[in-house]
């Protein structure tokens, strides 16, 4: 039994995921306490229980204290079954949060599964789903298994209601990979995606994107998405280099003005271009779990994020794989796992 | 164990919850708006709707479905012709919780009252308040207009007010205040009072019930009475006057008449009509002190009034109706009243309800120190001079006062005239030792009952100590203390003269009575200044 401090670092959502994903793969139990301790309504909230609930389905695991508002919650896995589930989010939570929480196991479980999550899929919150489909599952495929998304319906806050699917052929042994450099940057390009609302603002913000980077206009795209439930935008940059493609994303919301989502997305671009490491702030997140699970594997990113800090020390307390992050002269930091 | 499984009752807001295109999104809608919560989980919403907000409801259960798939959405019909008919809306509330079958065991029941008119509201907060909607009040509210895309605020409202930790200390500190206003602003040690008292405040304010107030003379039921009304009234109980009657004044047909009142020309001499005490006290509180001297007749006639609310007044062929509070006050044992047959048994059921013995003063050692401070100050504020015992003179005092020989026969009467007494004669308003052995020989004296009589003029107190010619006969005794109390009563010798000798004034042309009476007083070894003058005029009288 694995006894975790809820109220330590990054806190929360992020420790209860990774030790959910960890209890699966090993099939060892865990007692997180102080959920949330610090925070001015402590104990699990709603998109805990959502993640807790679709691991509890995976694995058929005995969970204590799994109600909204617990700070103790005990998690005894038992054997991991892919399959066909669906997995329903609601107050616009993230449905990429739990994909996350659930892929590690599915992706080495003894079958192939097929999943249906519905919720958010563009929210400023969690990862959005281009990021994810873009940016992530491909260094999963190059890891072995076979894993593909396909968006039906985008999922804006805070209306919700976005549908995407995932199927996932497992394999038995993960593959390490090694992403020590970007290379160069070949290609840019920037999607508008706007739902519900008058064209005029994706209009702004094409302007605003060609004003501000050196994007043409045969580079930006805008996408009038249909199907959406509630009205959304979304802002998403591709960066194509020859050994990785990043990808930024900027989520409209209702309080932030045009000007200021595009000016913090070229920022943040700006910051990624300049710092010439090829894994980005949120890969760098994602990938320390199934690299650990790996086993060995290296890759360059810039200074670890609180997020990534919290991660690797619950990846330490589940598994014996060594994790060093070592700082490189060029302000860049090296993430070695295994030897 | 399962999962309690929580239950929002609520009304489908025509206006609130509507809107259809996409800038629905853009405004707060509270029901929608309620599934949206991180914190707070709704499994089943029982929504109130009506037919011609179908459209409304489809998109709700929708974008609920979307933002909040755990929560099952379920649909009650309930047609309104008029949603602010408070009639209507009511009864149709009231339908709804009388079919619904709650699950007390299993589910966590809230009450959403933020959308609805606010009759529906009004008839939501009634219905839980009465319990016939077991549940919680749940009230919603927007966001912050800076925050507009975030979920609104969300507030639990529980009507067990004593959850409340600010709102119970309230209570707490008006309870207090209740008490102490009951004691009469004396801080009284004595448990059994104490708890009484507290007992008294309850029922004072949870109930109109009547009140039975036992105890000897002088105990304090009067003031206690008067006390019980004024915090009712302060709590907005009561409405009406406070209403007194000492049953033992009342003497044959007037007793009807006072009490019930009478029309005119009921009888010789009732040239008006009369409303009586009971109609005086309608709305307010009527305390009937020496309930036990009341005649047979007018106790079942009481009967009725207390049953009823309904009486006859003396001659009329209509009644009258009255609704008071009923006080009564006894030292008589009215159980063997009515054994002896001068007691109706129902009378007495029907106001034995609530019955406290009040104490004598004896009986409460502890609170006779507390008692005397509190007189001194109401006796110093009266006679406008600050009084003070000298330290000696006050141990003296109150060891007397709590001893066995502190008979204390009239209770706080006698507390109250010995303090008044000693205050008027204490010069620069200073107790001494010699003004207390004083006043400890006429109290010793006061409550010495002489041989053969079963009563005693309070007056006896005021005998003089050494009688000039000795022992008295009980005859010229009583007729002493008889003089003494008319004396007591008057403002100068003169009047006390005028009353004492009213007959043969009349019969006499000229005759100074004021002498005549000053000679009997003198042959008794008195003056006006050491007796009447002494309570009265300490000035000089006349």
């Amino acid at each position: 039994m694995i006894l975790l401090d809820g109220s330590t670092g990054e806190g929360g959502g992020q420790v209860l995921r990774t030790a959910l994903s960890l209890s699966m793969v090993t099939r060892t139990p865990f007692v997180i306490e102080n959920i949330r301790a610090k925070r001015r309504r402590p104990g699990l909230m709603r998109q805990h229980l959502t993640a807790l609930a679709a691991a509890q389905a995976i694995c058929h695991a005995t969970v204590e204290g799994g109600e909204l508002g617990s700070c103790r919650l005990q998690f005894t896995p038992g054997p991991v079954r892919g399959g066909k589930y669906r997995f329903a989010v609601g107050t616009a939570g993230s449905a990429t949060l739990v994909l996350q929480t659930v892929l590690p196991a599915l992706m080495i479980a003894g079958e192939p599964s097929e999943l249906q999550l519905s919720g958010g899929t563009h929210n400023p919150f969690a990862p959005p789903y281009p990021h994810l489909a873009e940016c992530f599952l491909p260094w999963i495929n190059k890891m072995g298994p076979r894993v593909e998304a396909e968006l039906h319906r985008p999922g804006f806050y805070p209306a919700g209601g976005g549908e995407f699917s995932v199927r996932i052929e497992p394999c038995s042994r993960l593959a390490p990979i090694d992403i020590a450099a970007r290379g160069t940057i070949v290609r840019r390009t920037a999607r508008i995606l706007v739902a519900g609302l008058a064209s005029g603002i994706a209009e702004r913000q094409r302007e605003l994107l060609m004003q501000w980077t050196t994007l043409g206009s045969e580079d930006i795209v805008v996408e009038i998405l249909p199907n959406s439930v509630g009205p959304g935008n979304a802002v998403v940059l591709s960066l194509q280099a020859e050994h990785i493609t990043e990808i930024l994303v900027g989520c409209g919301e209702k309080e932030l003005s045009s000007a200021a989502m595009i000016e913090r997305l070229v920022k943040e671009m700006r910051t990624y271009i300049s710092s010439n490491a090829p894994v980005g702030r949120h890969l760098a997140d994602q990938l320390l779990l199934p690299m650990a699970l790996a086993g060995s594997g290296r890759f360059v990113t810039m200074p670890l994020s609180s997020h990534a800090q919290t991660n690797i020390e619950v990846i330490r307390r589940f598994l014996s794989v060594p994790i060093v992050a070592v700082s490189q002269p060029d302000g860049l930091a090296e993430v070695q796992i295994g030897r | 164990m399962a999962r309690r499984k929580t239950v929002v009752i609520g009304f489908l807001g025509s206006v609130l919850d509507g809107g259809m295109g996409p800038e629905r999104w853009d405004r707060w809608r509270p029901t929608v708006d309620l599934c949206r919560h991180e914190d707070f989980l709704v499994d089943r919403l029982d929504l109130l709707t009506q037919k011609k907000f179908n459209h409304i409801l489809d998109r709700v259960t929708q974008d609920i479905a979307g933002i909040s798939p755990e929560t099952q959405v379920v649909p009650h019909l309930c047609e309104l012709k008029d949603p602010w008919d408070f009639e209507e809306v009511y009864g149709a509330l009231h339908d709804f919780a009388a079919g619904y079958d709650f699950r007390m065991a299993e589910d966590d029941y809230y009450i959403h009252i933020t959308t609805g008119t606010h009759v529906a509201q009004i008839c939501l907060f009634l219905l839980t308040e009465s319990g016939r909607l077991p549940g919680r009040l749940l009230q919603t509210m927007p966001p912050p207009g800076h925050r507009r895309s975030a979920p609104g605020g969300l507030s639990v409202i529980d009507l067990d007010l004593s959850k409340y930790d600010r709102i119970a200390g309230r209570f707490e500190q008006e309870k207090k205040d209740s008490l102490t206003f009951l004691k009469g602003g004396i801080s009284t040690r004595n448990r059994a009072f104490n708890d009484m008292i507290a007992e008294i405040e309850h029922i004072s304010i949870s109930s109109s019930a009547p009140i039975l107030l036992m105890g000897p003379t002088g105990a304090g039921k009067s003031q206690l009475a008067r006390r019980i009304f004024e915090l009712k009234k302060s709590r907005r109980q009561i409405t009406g006057e406070f209403v007194e009657l000492n049953c033992a004044t009342l003497r044959g047909d007037s007793a009807m008449s006072a009490l019930f009142g009478h029309v005119k020309g009921a009888f010789t001499g009732a040239s008006t009509s009369r409303d009586g005490l009971l109609r005086r006290a309608n709305g307010g509180l009527l305390l009937l002190d020496e309930i036990g001297e009341l005649g047979l007749d007018e106790q079942s006639m009481l009967l009725r009034a207390l049953e009823d609310k309904r009486f006859l007044p003396v001659g009329a062929d209509t009644e009258s109706s009255s609704d008071f509070q009923l006080i009564a006050g006894t030292n008589r044992d009215l159980q063997r009243a009515v054994q002896d047959g001068l007691f109706r048994e129902d009378l007495l059921a029907r106001i034995n309800l609530w019955t406290f013995h009040l104490p004598a003063l004896r009986d409460r050692p502890e609170d006779i120190e507390p008692n005397i401070a509190f007189e001194l100050e109401a006796i110093s504020r009266r006679i406008n001079k600050k009084l003070a015992f000298s330290r000696e003179a006050y141990e003296t005092y109150l060891a007397f006062a709590r001893s066995d020989r502190g008979l204390w026969r009239s209770n706080f009467r006698d507390l109250n005239a010995s303090i008044t007494r000693m205050g008027t004669l204490a010069e620069g308003g200073r107790i001494t030792g010699t003004l207390v052995s004083r006043e400890i020989e006429r109290l010793e004296r006061l409550w010495v009952r002489p041989e053969g009589a079963t009563t005693q003029p309070a007056t006896f107190a005021d005998l003089p100590p050494q009688h000039p010619c000795g022992e008295l006969d009980l005859f010229d005794r009583m007729q002493l203390a008889s003089v003494l109390e008319v004396c007591r009563d008057s403002r100068s010798l003169s009047e006390a003269g005028r009353k004492l000798f009213s007959s043969s004034r009349n019969r006499k042309r000229s005759v100074n009575d004021a002498d005549r009476l000053r000679k009997y007083l003198l042959r008794h070894g008195l003056t006006w200044e050491t007796i009447g003058g002494a309570y009265r005029a300490p000035a000089g009288g006349e």
